[in-house]
């Protein structure tokens, strides 16, 4: 014989967020009329210590078996309240939230009336909730002490480090030829102005040196499957056509090599062979060949004083099974191309902020002497427009602001005026963002000592002379004045955007993008790095755009909540997962094909369908999808929810109070 | 060395040649609290620090160096009367021992009149030898007025610019927006210093703007004398010569001028700091210059006095 | 007919931040156009001086403002750099660009009349009526200050000053008209030169 049921309802004022709107006293004493309440309180701040004391209380003296707290979201404090139910010794899941701020007070606050009607019935239907609960126990899985890294940028490089730091075996798995991502394209960093190299390159030899760090560039992960604790991924190695074993980084093959193709790393701005590394300071310092380009002339092959080319290589694929994963894939640049006005791809001397980057350092194109794509000649003139497809509501832009564009702008606007004291520098922009540490003393040293003018306003077009200058056509918007300037060189500050593959990445890792495409956290504030995908991380910026040392921070945040999960070894599900009632499954897979977490398979043999509780999230889908009633979900079953919608539509009145 | 208890008077303009009552009563006030302050012979104009530095700053410092040398050779620190003036002489004392270029120019010109810089003074404010030097409790204890017979009168300070700022070189502290030291001093005497609208605002007279475009420069004044006169006040508080004009003679001015913008006329007595301290010493009017010249016209002081001084006298009566 | 004027900035140029620069205020380029200056200026309350405005155009090389009548409006009442959060000496800035203009021939007329009154006498506010000095006397002092105006010897000091400075020369003074012969300048000058550049008493200066 099961105990009576005793409801104790606990109403939150959340300050004035809910008090401020609603008669809080009211809304306890009608609560104390429906079914089965025995107790009803309410309290200035649940959440805090005294109002968590006070359900414990009530719960200990066997006063009530069942909690329901009216206050805000069970997002916010759902997990707050099962906590407190735990450890007053009653089960978790008999705690149910009926949520009288995000949807009651916050959206109703000049109908003070009309509110109370409404966080009537969220009591009233969270009570009938509350009467039909059943105790759900945890269970547990074991985590599988590895984990994948996926980008080795700088935000993927110091993930694996730190992982591997811990002492846990790391993959990490790059898509190019090269470990460090663009920070190795950069020259020098702002706003300290270190260089950029002699910053990344030692933590790419660490990486490669890290012995818990299993390396695996030019390679791409092409399945996944599993859940958290326990992920079988499927990577695919990309053929080298050189023995990356054997290879000794000698160079002789690119020495030698007769075909010439531009170089991805320098954006198309110099040449190398089809045998190639991107860059001399690229890890692993081995050789590839580019089959898009290669003749197989034989020449390398012959002349390869180790015998590693091997023009019949073949993709190879490698299982890992992995307990985590760290996603840090990065960014690409916005291409400026469709923003005609703006003249890049058809005038010359239009560059992009990146290949500034490229021009200006030691081992770009130009080893370091910024010049003009059209005469080589060193500009003395030069005007920067920021926000290029940022802050651009248009279907041609991102509505987003990149956060770094200003930055890199005044930063290599800066170094170009040490090197040319004379030249004449324009910053175009909309509003400077120089939010970082140092930064805004960085800014403010572009104008006192250098002398850069900043314009507040965004070109509007430009058009090129016989000479193939640009003339930049603006607003000095603080002046109001219309402003011409002629320019050797007009560099157009892109934004960043999400990876083209992007899609990719979401199907196959099953995490979400948000509006703005990148990959979105699992709360935007409380849960940074975690998604929505237990057991999957977020890392630098695929999540949005970063500057290094908030790349490198969420990427060791990342690291940290990776490796919390795999110290501990087991991860605790929760049971809010779906079951099928097998005696009414007509094996129409309908669930299967809705299923968003893959969590539904076939089983043949019984012609039923089975639901995996570990990736089961307790969406609700399939439920919904099947036909004949043959799926219930723990907690949202018909026995919850009939009578909460019973009680929801009823006219309070009837019910009582 | 700088002898105790005597200061080089520093005089301008608009003082010994405009508004000479200031000079006489400051000089007598001085004596009373035991200071001397001995004349520096053959100073001349400062020169102003807005409108002549406005033509050429290399003159003007050489000019007002020119000045500084005079009181180095008394051997006396400096005291003005007039911000404008010690508004000029600090900032070119200021320049000169923080620039040695600028110095070596400035004692190359003023070689050529056997002078040279040394930068063996300082330069204060009559106001800031009363309120740092004196000291406010000293003063307190030596106005003659009690708690039952006191002044008492609602006044309207008004500090003038260039004594506040640039409050770099000022020795007010970090307040420039709000300082009250001039309120404390009128209220040392007795009397109440009005909280008005835009009190710490300019009185439009400096910078060259009164000489090139009066009525700009009184439209400053007017303004001030608005929220002066809707604050109730029986009287105007100045440290400057230039401001006392320009309220003074700007009274009247504005009456004329903007006619058809003011209420009524504007009628507030206008009275130097030390003419009132005097006053609180025990002073006659006739000492502290408080009396006019009947027989003159078109001297200051342009507003009658008198009102303010049938009010001392009711207060001390009654 | 196009009525209109077109006002568009072809030659943003860097003379007027050079020429500040040489004078000692090298960081017009650090304001950041936030508009504090203006804002709490009470001339430009009634005045077309906008603060800001001007130190745009300083920064951009629009020589305007120094044939306009917008900076004489200051009345150096310091506020804006009290409160400039760029720490820019803005109203000194001002000051300076106001020699800019007289350098390029651009004076009010008012002023032009003050400093011929200051070359001569030694006062921008000189007695120059006899009530001034009975005024004086009324007050129990001296008829004559004790300044320049007692000084026939200080006032040829001034002079010589101006002279020197060649102040009367921006203002089209002739060293004679303020009686001041060339011939003793010039042997005055020589020797002080002299004088001023040996190294012991360039020594003596800067121990100062």
């Amino acid at each position: 014989m099961k105990d009576k049921t005793k409801i104790g309802v606990f109403v939150c004022h959340c300050g004035n967020n809910i008090a401020g709107v609603i008669d809080v006293e009211k809304l306890t004493e009608y609560a104390k009329t429906l079914p089965n309440v025995v107790e009803a309180f309410n309290y200035k701040f649940m959440c805090s210590e005294i109002g968590q004391e006070l359900i414990k209380e009530k719960i200990k003296n066997g006063e009530i078996n069942r909690v329901v707290v009216a206050a805000c979201s069970p997002r916010m404090h759902e997990t707050t309240f099962r906590k407190v139910c735990n450890e007053a010794g009653l089960n978790q899941y008999l705690y149910e939230a009926a949520n009288i701020r995000e949807h009651c007070t916050w959206v109703n606050t000049q109908d003070t009336e009309g509110a109370y009607e409404i966080a009537k019935s969220h009591v009233r239907m969270a009570v009938a909730k509350a009467n039909k609960l059943e105790a759900l126990e945890k269970f547990r899985v074991q985590v599988e002490p590895t984990c994948l890294v996926v980008g080795a940028g700088i935000a993927g490089m110091n993930s694996a480090l730190d992982l591997s730091n811990f002492g846990y075996k790391v993959y990490l798995v790059e898509k190019t030829t090269t470990i460090g991502g663009h920070m190795a394209q950069l020259d020098k960093t702002f706003p300290t102005l270190d260089c950029s190299s002699c910053v990344i390159t030692p933590k790419m030899s660490e990486v490669l040196k890290a012995k818990n760090i299993e390396l695996m560039t030019y390679s791409e992960i092409t399945n996944i499957s599993g859940y958290v604790g326990n992920f079988n991924v499927t990577i695919k190695k990309k053929p080298h056509y050189i023995d990356q074993e054997i290879c000794t980084g000698c160079g002789t093959c690119a020495q030698e090599c007769i075909v010439i193709a531009a170089n991805e790393f320098d954006l198309g701005m110099k040449k190398r062979k089809a045998a190639y590394i991107p860059f001399p300071q690229a890890v692993p310092g081995k050789y590839t060949i580019d089959m898009d380009h290669c003749i197989k002339c034989g020449i390398c092959a012959e002349i390869c004083p180790v015998d590693a080319v091997k023009y019949d290589d073949k993709p190879t694929f490698v299982d890992i099974k992995v307990g985590t994963i760290i996603l840090s894939t990065g960014y690409d640049l916005y291409d400026p191309t469709i923003l005609r006005q703006y003249g890049y791809g058809k005038y010359p001397n239009v560059i992009t902020g990146l290949e500034m980057e490229r021009l200006m350092s030691s081992f770009g194109p130009t080893e370091g002497k910024v010049k003009r794509r059209s005469d080589l000649k060193e500009p003395s003139t030069i005007v920067f427009l920021q926000c290029v497809g940022s802050r651009d509501f248009t279907e041609k832009g991102n509505k987003y602001c990149s956060r770094v564009c200003c930055m890199y702008s005044a930063k290599q606007a800066r170094l170009f005026k040490e090197k040319h004291p004379n030249a004449n520098i324009f910053i175009f922009y909309i509003d400077i963002r120089a939010f970082g540490k140092g930064y805004e003393e960085f800014y403010d040293s572009t104008g006192r000592e250098f002398h850069i003018k900043f314009i507040r306003g965004r070109i509007s077009e430009v058009v090129e002379d016989e000479e193939h200058n640009i003339i930049v056509r603006g607003e000095d918007t603080l002046l109001q004045k219309l402003i011409r300037i002629k320019a050797d060189l007009l560099v157009l500050a892109v934004g960043l955007e999400p990876r083209q593959d992007s899609n990719k990445i979401t199907r196959l890792f099953n995490v979400q993008r948000s509006e703005d495409g990148f990959l979105m956290e699992a709360h935007p504030k409380l849960r940074p790095v975690e998604t929505l995908t237990d057991g999957i991380f977020i890392a630098g910026a695929v999540q949005g755009p970063k500057d290094i040392p908030d790349a490198i921070a969420q990427a060791k945040a990342a690291a940290l909540q990776s490796a919390l999960l795999i110290a501990k070894g087991k991860v605790e599900i929760d049971p809010i997962f779906s079951i099928v009632l097998n005696h009414r499954c007509a094996g129409c897979k309908s669930c299967i094909s809705v299923c968003p977490f893959n969590a539904i398979s076939f089983n043949e043999l019984q012609k039923v369908a089975e639901i995996n509780k570990i990736l089961c999230k307790g969406c609700g889908t399939c439920v919904a999808a099947c036909p004949t009633s043959a799926i219930i979900q723990n907690q949202f079953g018909n026995a919850q929810l009939l009578p909460m919608i019973h009680n929801a539509v009823q006219k309070s009145e009837k019910i009582g109070g | 060395m700088v002898q105790d208890k005597k200061y080089s008077l520093f005089l301008g303009c608009v003082i010994p040649n405009r508004y000479p009552f200031i000079e006489a009563a400051t000089k007598k006030v001085f004596q009373k609290l035991g200071i001397t302050l001995v004349d520096m012979e053959g100073a001349s104009c400062c020169p102003a620090p807005g409108v002549f530095r406005g033509f050429d700053i290399d003159t003007w410092l050489i000019i007002a160096t020119r000045n500084l040398t005079i009181a180095e050779n008394n051997n006396y620190d400096i005291a003005t009367m007039c911000n404008g003036c010690y508004g000029s002489l600090l900032e070119a004392d200021h320049q000169l021992k923080s620039d040695v270029e600028k110095r070596n120019m400035v004692n190359y010109h003023l070689s050529k009149v056997n002078r040279s810089y040394k930068g063996s003074i300082k330069v204060k404010h009559i106001i800031e030898i009363l309120y740092k030097d004196i000291g406010l409790d000293k003063i307190k204890n030596r106005v003659k007025y009690g708690r039952k017979n006191k002044l008492d009168l609602r006044i309207a300070v008004h500090y003038g610019c260039h004594l506040l700022k640039p409050s770099e070189i000022r020795p007010w502290g970090k307040d420039s927006e709000t300082p009250h030291f001039l309120d404390d001093l009128v209220e040392a005497t007795g009397c109440k210093s009005i909280n008005y609208l835009d009190k710490y605002r300019c009185c439009g007279a400096a910078g060259a703007v009164r000489s090139a475009f009066k009525e700009i420069s009184l439209d400053f004044t007017r303004e001030k004398l608005t929220n002066m006169r809707a604050a109730g006040v029986e009287a105007i508080i100045t440290v400057c010569p230039f401001c006392h004009l320009q309220f003074d003679l700007g009274q009247i001015e504005i009456n004329k001028i903007f006619k058809d913008r003011i209420d009524a006329p504007f009628n507030i007595p206008v009275i130097y700091y030390t003419q009132l301290l005097g006053l609180a010493l025990g002073m006659n009017p006739e000492e502290v210059g408080l009396i006019k010249d009947k027989e003159l016209s078109g001297v200051p002081p342009f507003i009658s006095i008198e009102p303010f001084l049938t009010k001392i006298g009711e207060k001390l009566e009654g | 007919m196009l009525d209109y004027e077109p006002d568009i900035i072809t030659n943003c140029t860097n003379t007027l931040v050079d020429s500040l620069k040489e004078a000692g205020y090298s960081e017009v380029d650090a304001c950041i156009q936030c508009g504090t200056c203006s804002g709490g200026c009470p001339s430009g309350e009634r005045t077309a001086l906008k603060v800001r405005t001007i130190m745009r155009k300083v920064q951009l090389g629009i020589e305007d403002i120094l044939s306009e009548n917008d900076i004489w409006y200051c009345s150096t009442c310091y506020t804006c750099l009290e409160r400039c959060p760029r720490k820019l000496p803005i109203t000194d800035m001002i000051i300076f660009l106001r020699n800019l203009a007289v350098q390029k021939g651009f004076m009010l007329k008012s002023h032009l009349d003050l400093c011929k009154k200051f070359c001569f006498s030694g006062h921008g506010v000189p007695i120059d009526d006899k009530k001034w000095k009975e005024l004086r006397e009324f007050y129990g002092l001296k008829k004559v200050p004790p300044t320049v105006h007692s000084h026939e010897k200080d006032l040829d000091e001034v002079k010589r000053l101006l002279i020197s400075s060649k102040f009367n020369e921006l203002i089209n003074i002739d060293s004679e008209e303020l009686g001041i012969k060339k011939k003793v300048k010039v042997s005055i000058v020589e020797e002080t030169l002299e004088k001023y550049i040996t190294e012991e008493e360039k020594l003596k200066i800067s121990k100062i």
